[in-house]
């Protein structure tokens, strides 16, 4: 077989091999591009400010006050736990939510964390969470690029060499413009 | 048939991590003495350089990046700050009112005005609040614990 059949061929098997981690890494690769205070690619972060009645007792707050705070907040959600974060401020922790509740005003913030679909998934595998194993199933797919790459290059030949040649040459001046300006 | 259910299979051990109850982040914890985060807070240079184990509720976790999160004292209205390398272990926000286990070493921020003024500023950024200049009062130092490896329970 032929050297240049052999690479068209690897070149055409590593990419339907790369088709699905390239999609994940793409998708992936744009959503946490943007990360910012602002911006959580994984998760929506929606918050709300309302108000219950002032706390005015003298008492230790306890959970019988969690109860009636939820309950004027009309909060079902799953309690997991409370700490009193100042001597007039509660956090609640509820499955998904945290309410800060300022007891001497009554302000309540709240501040809903929910996970984005599909984003949450593929980014948890492009910012190697997982860790153990998924490194080097993440590893090879790098190496799997970087052929990818190279044997797209061994494929430039014929009546468009000219055109091969000045895009391969477009990739490799962008980065390095944007560095020679930027350094 | 059979590939399908290799993908499958293969697809569901990764997301095995995500769904366990006890989740487990970095390296694994050695130490079994807990040591108090009060204890830390009265006398940080004690404990400066020392490898401590810590257990609070997990009070805040960064919004952006997982990359800190604040642990509750055993004390009331006290905290810690846990700090790791950026990428190197990710909090996540649904970590916010578990208990979490945490080893790590103590470690010293010191900070110039300039540096205090941006951390800060920083700071206030991240809580989505608005920054207060007043706030800075000078040179200061921050006692937290870079966190190695942690268990969200």
């Amino acid at each position: 077989m032929k050297w240049r059949k052999l690479n068209y061929k690897l070149h055409r098997d590593i990419g339907y091999l790369c088709i699905g981690m390239t999609l994940i890494y793409a998708v992936s690769g744009v959503a946490v591009n943007h990360i910012s205070h602002q911006f959580n690619p994984s998760y929506t972060i929606e918050k709300a400010v309302t108000s219950i009645e002032p706390v005015v007792s003298n008492k230790e707050p306890d959970l019988s006050l969690v109860r009636d705070i939820l309950a004027q907040l009309e909060e079902t959600g799953k309690f997991k736990s409370v700490v009193m974060i100042s001597p007039g401020a509660m956090r609640i922790f509820i499955e998904g939510k945290t309410i800060d509740v300022e007891l001497t005003s009554g302000k309540v913030s709240q501040e809903k964390v929910a996970r984005r679909p599909i984003l949450y998934e593929v980014n948890y595998l492009h910012l190697n969470k997982p860790k153990g194993i998924w490194t080097y199933i993440a590893d090879v797919y790098a190496v799997l690029l970087g052929l990818m790459a190279l044997t797209g290059f061994l494929m430039i030949h014929g009546r468009a060499k000219k055109r091969g040649y000045i895009l391969t040459g477009v990739g490799l001046m962008v980065p390095l413009f944007y560095l020679v300006c930027s350094l | 048939m059979k590939k399908t259910t290799i993908l499958l299979l293969f697809f569901f051990s990764l997301s095995l991590p995500v769904c366990a109850k006890d989740l487990m982040l970095g390296e694994k914890i050695t130490l079994n003495e807990i040591t108090k985060v009060s204890e830390i807070n009265a006398q940080p240079e004690k404990y400066l350089g020392k490898k401590v184990l810590i257990v609070g509720i997990v009070i805040d976790v960064c919004a952006a990046r997982g990359c800190w999160m604040d642990i509750s004292s055993d004390e009331p209205f006290q905290k810690i700050q846990v700090k790791v390398v950026d990428g190197e272990i990710i909090f996540p926000l649904e970590a916010r009112g578990r208990t979490a286990r945490v080893e790590g070493m103590v470690e010293v921020l010191e900070l110039s005005r300039e540096q205090a003024y941006r951390y800060a500023k920083h700071k206030a950024e991240e809580q989505g609040r608005e920054f207060d200049p007043a706030e800075v009062k000078g040179p200061t130092k921050i006692y937290r614990i870079r966190g190695l490896g942690a268990v969200i329970e």
